[in-house]
């Protein structure tokens, strides 16, 4: 295995660590902005 | 697994060819996951000595009453500095370094799952780092209002603010992508036949930490960021003249700030359950009841923020309900405690410097837990806050808690990665050093605290002078130890007695990394290993 290839042979575990990344990627997103409406919310109340 | 592990030697020296990248290129480009742990581990040191060398400078200030060699000005630049950097810099980064060299050996993985967003995640730390460092010599100097930037008080900072600011989101996106590479990496990449129970402790501990990374750094990105608006914006989310509210700040910071301290010590859990059973010679006892009270732990952490808030004022029943949520983390710690001590039970012990480091950490991080409890109670609490007793309690869990946990794993796992063990005088000359001064250094804090010296102050009454000087004393003493950790690591990288495969000779199988010969190859299971 080369420094540039991918250590993950099969597809569809490629597919699944991918979209296993973007999901937490996007739930880190929903934290971050989540807190932030929630204060906007508060602010206005 | 014997099998396997012959087939994969002998598959290594198939692709003998496959080497490192020469040069400055192999660091600059590297994806492989020992590369990068080392890249991590080397940093976290440099940042301990940085933070190490801020610490010097408080204790020589306390080190008698009066005001001698900083002004109070820098003396609160350096606490909060020093805080940041050994927490974010010294710490975590070093759990990560030993996450990414240990997590896809463990598990018979021959990498992380993402190992170019590994390569990002580490290479954003030291520019992290440098612009957090360089706020020290902006006009103003760097940020005074503590680690937890409490509105106002932090709004008054100057150019130093929005570089801080920065270099916070820098560490937050660093952390969250090293965390999603853990989950993603043990979630997919398990060897076949290593189901999650049978997974080690040191990976499972780590899962259970990326999840509590990747729900609370967002959340202290929204509160700095928000705090950025704040201050240069005019927005009002903290100012309480534009209807804004800054208990809403110390509520947010604490709902990420609780479970970061649960970041600092569940990978040391991790590692404590892998070194006391091989240097007991028996089994990790209670393994499967450790991984539930590893999760217990990280569920109670969420719910338990406002015990750091006491002091603001709050409804009886909140004050109640986070008192007991608090005292309710003891069960599943207590469960932990007390099977490391029934796994060293009638063991047949041997006391090389990783099994000396863990035994120190049983004990003083149990010290540490004790006065956690102290504080839970809130007309305690009351007492205790904002004085030096509060610093000695998480100086205990984070001093003789994660940062011996983490010399316990660098200890355990060193010839592995060097393939020559270490010299053991030395390294248990550095555990016996360490452990007293440690003592000597936080200890008499606990008195200090106690008689109501204030915490953050570079000056203090008459009647606290000897206590602070017994302090001060081990902590120069501390400090001047740690020369001692980087001499045995770097006699140790440069050569020394050939390390086995095994290293230890009580060591139980549980994870992967045994089966491989010492040091460890570059590339690791490019064939899965099969586990029976």
């Amino acid at each position: 295995m080369s420094a540039a290839e991918n250590p993950i042979k099969d597809a569809a575990m490629r597919r699944r660590v991918r979209n296993g990344a973007l999901g937490l990627g996007c739930l880190a997103l929903a934290f971050y902005f989540g807190f932030i409406v929630l204060l906007v919310h508060h602010s206005h109340h | 697994m014997a099998n396997a592990h012959s087939s994969d030697i002998a598959h290594h020296d198939d692709h003998s060819h496959d080497q490192p990248a020469k040069g400055i290129k192999r660091w600059l480009f590297a994806t492989n996951h020992k590369d990068i742990g080392t890249m991590y581990l080397v940093f976290s040191l440099i940042m301990f000595f940085i933070g190490g060398a801020m610490a010097m400078v408080i204790r020589a200030e306390l080190f008698q009453p009066g005001l001698q060699l900083v002004d109070p000005v820098f003396f609160n630049q350096m606490t909060t500095t020093h805080a940041l950097v050994m927490i974010f810099g010294a710490v975590m980064p070093a759990f990560v370094g030993l996450a990414n060299w240990m997590i896809p050996m463990q598990i018979g993985a021959p990498d992380m799952a993402l190992p170019r967003m590994n390569n990002f995640s580490f290479w954003i730390l030291p520019f992290a780092f440098t612009l957090l460092l360089s706020t020290l010599l902006v006009p103003g100097g760097a940020v005074a209002g503590g680690w937890t930037l409490y509105p106002p008080l932090s709004l008054q900072s100057g150019d130093s603010f929005p570089m801080l600011i920065f270099a916070i989101h820098m560490m937050g996106i660093s952390s969250i992508m090293g965390a999603i590479n853990v989950i993603v990496t043990i979630m997919n990449m398990r060897a076949p036949g290593m189901n999650l129970l049978k997974m080690p402790l040191f990976a499972w501990s780590w899962l259970i930490t990326a999840y509590l990374l990747i729900a609370v750094m967002p959340v202290l990105a929204g509160a700095v960021t928000m705090l950025l608006t704040d201050h240069f914006f005019k927005t009002s989310f903290f100012n309480a003249a534009g209807g804004g509210d800054p208990v809403m700040f110390e509520h947010i910071f604490w709902f990420f700030g609780h479970p970061e301290v649960y970041i600092m010590i569940l990978p040391a859990f991790g590692i404590i359950s892998e070194v006391l059973p091989t240097f007991s010679r028996k089994p990790l006892f209670g393994a499967t009841s450790m991984i539930y009270a590893i999760a217990s732990i990280a569920f109670l952490s969420f719910i338990v923020w406002g015990h750091h808030m006491f002091a603001d004022g709050m409804p009886l029943a909140a004050q109640l309900f986070y008192m007991m949520a608090t005292m309710l983390i003891a069960v599943p710690t207590g469960v932990k405690v007390f099977n490391w001590t029934a796994t060293m039970w009638r063991g047949s012990l041997s006391f090389e410097p990783p099994m000396l480091f863990a035994i120190a950490f049983l004990f003083l991080f149990s010290i540490g837990g004790f006065s956690g409890l102290m504080l839970a109670i809130v007309p305690a609490d009351f007492q205790y806050n904002q004085t030096y007793f509060v610093v000695a309690h998480f100086h205990y869990v984070l001093v003789p808690g994660a940062i011996f946990g983490i010399m316990a794993g660098v200890y355990y796992w060193l010839p592995k990665w060097t393939g020559h063990m270490y010299n053991m005088t030395l390294a248990k000359a550095h555990f016996w050093l360490s452990a007293i001064f440690v003592n000597v250094l936080f200890f008499p804090q606990h008195f200090l605290g106690l008689a109501g010296m204030p915490r953050r102050i570079p000056d203090y009454a008459v009647q606290f002078t000897d206590w602070n000087m017994v302090s001060s004393i081990g902590g120069f003493a501390f400090g001047l130890s740690q020369i001692l950790f980087v001499i045995v690591i770097v006699q140790c990288a440069r050569g020394g007695q050939k390390a086995t495969s095994q290293v230890w000779e009580g060591t139980h199988p549980t994870g992967l990394e045994w089966t491989l010969p010492s040091p460890a190859p570059y590339h690791s299971f490019t064939t899965a290993p099969e586990i029976p």
